[in-house]
């Protein structure tokens, strides 16, 4: 099977190319957030404030993943401070959230809605340790490992798992 | 280069000192999260070989990759090391210096150091930490173990099994009571459709499920956590086959990406019963670096 090489930030054309169950590497800047920023950033979007941190998320990538020195690994997309953090930020201009576990219909119809994406990858932490090229704390530096996080990957590898109304998870 | 510390260590000793202790703690928590054992090397390269789903099989082989760079550069398998979990088997003739069980708690706290562990212990009081309002501590080491289980055996060793727990799984564990109407089938297929509920939000798959049955709340979970010390993919009983073939049976797959591996096994652990309809039955489906458990035995000769 072909890897589609995905370089960020992401523009629509792309999105628009992707199909469930394409294997893809990303490459370039992603954001990392999960439970403790993620409703920090949504509520920075709501109150229009986004201004106050230093961030774009115009055609970002979001990894729900912690970032410490044992590494990073997704965490489950589907608890509810990141999985109704989808939506506000796909709607801001996040084309792929990149994380792990089912995403519910109404999250499908949401990324579908704001033409981004939602794909999986595997807890292999190691793995990962060996693609990352750069690590820095973007916004919220209290939340420790749960910060705000910009890293830089190479040849960072997922499967698309929601796009276009569609989902990998419809099946079972 | 991890390995061999789940190997017994055979010394010359009369008494166990709080060094050896240390060590034994620290090793195994090591090895516990940044190795696969043999029987999850093989069960995943047989699982690999099986696998017909093109994307299930790259997932597959992503987590034996990741095991090989984990155990080369002793990097933790997954970033979330998990909560230590430790079993203390004691001899009945073993003696050990006085302070043996801090020098437990420092070989923990050491491992999660060197290893090193994920800083997410929360600060603050009751409510604080409930809230998670005043932040986290930078260092892995405040990560303290779960309640320590002791348990005596013959001999005059001493072996210290960690287990590292990690929150997906947690999300998904439940104990609960099972009416058993005298059927074992019963209680285990009610035990697999809790775990079928769960296993296609869990992400991490292919999973392990961990069941211990016993009397009380606490004694399933006790018996759950033994289950997973215990455990051995290549050595299943009929009711470990039976549990993973009706986890199977649902094509969840790795990931979630459909395909015929969402469990690579099951591990079952039953306790003693108390005369009564029901019988408490306390589930985890471990996720697919799981168990990471690692065992030292200090041994007298």
């Amino acid at each position: 099977m072909q890897v589609v090489q995905i370089q960020t930030p992401i523009n629509e054309d792309v999105i628009k190319s992707l199909s469930i169950g394409d294997q893809i590497e990303i490459n370039g800047k992603i954001l990392c957030g999960r439970d403790a920023v993620l409703p920090k950033i949504v509520d920075l979007i709501q109150t229009d404030t986004l201004n106050t941190i230093d961030v774009s998320l115009k055609g970002a990538v979001i990894f729900h993943t912690a970032v410490s020195p044992a590494g990073i690994g997704p965490t489950t997309s589907n608890k509810v401070e990141i999985e109704s953090s989808i939506p506000v930020l796909s709607k801001a201009g996040v084309k792929l959230h990149l994380g792990k576990g089912a995403v519910c219909a109404d999250t499908v119809l949401a990324l579908q809605e704001y033409h981004s994406a939602f794909a999986v990858t595997p807890p292999t932490s190691a793995l990962f340790t060996d693609k990352m090229i750069s690590i820095k704390v973007v916004a919220f530096p209290e939340e420790g490992m749960e910060a705000l996080y910009e890293i830089e990957v190479k040849g960072f590898p997922a499967i698309i798992a929601s796009v276009h109304g569609k989902t990998i998870f419809s099946d079972y | 280069m991890a390995r061999r510390f789940s190997q017994t260590i055979k010394k010359r000793i009369t008494v166990i000192t709080s060094s050896d202790i240390k060590n034994a703690a620290k090793n195994s928590l090591i090895s516990a999260g940044t190795t696969f054992r043999k029987d999850q090397l093989k069960t995943y390269r047989a699982a690999i070989k099986k696998e017909t789903n093109p994307n299930a099989r790259w997932a597959l082989e992503k987590l034996l990759e990741n095991a090989a760079i984990a155990e080369k550069n002793r990097y933790p398998l997954c970033d979330d090391t998990g909560i230590p979990h430790v079993i203390i088997e004691i001899g009945n003739r073993a003696k050990l210096q006085e302070n043996w069980l801090q020098a437990v708690q420092e070989g923990i706290a050491s491992g999660l150091k060197e290893m090193p562990g994920r800083p997410m212990a929360v600060k603050g009081n009751e409510v604080e930490r409930i809230e998670q309002s005043k932040g986290l501590y930078t260092d892995p080491e405040e990560v303290i173990p779960a309640p320590i289980t002791v348990k005596p055996i013959s001999g005059d060793g001493m072996a210290i099994t960690v287990l590292l727990l990690g929150g997906g799984p947690e999300i998904r564990a439940k104990t609960y009571r099972v009416f058993h109407k005298r059927s074992i089938d019963n209680v285990l297929r009610t035990a697999s459709e809790w775990l079928i509920n769960d296993v296609k939000n869990l992400g991490c798959t292919p999973c392990v499920p961990a069941i211990g049955i016993g009397r009380t709340h606490m004694e399933a979970s006790a018996l759950m956590l033994e289950a997973m010390k215990e455990g051995d993919l290549l050595k299943q009983s009929k009711w470990e086959k039976k549990i993973t073939e009706w986890i199977n049976a649902q094509k969840v797959g790795p990931l979630g990406l459909g395909g015929s591996t969402t469990a690579l096994g099951a591990f079952i652990k039953i306790g003693p019963a108390r005369a009564s309809g029901v019988r408490i039955v306390s589930i985890r489906p471990c996720c697919c670096v799981e168990p990471r458990r690692a065992t030292v035995v200090l041994k007298n000769q």
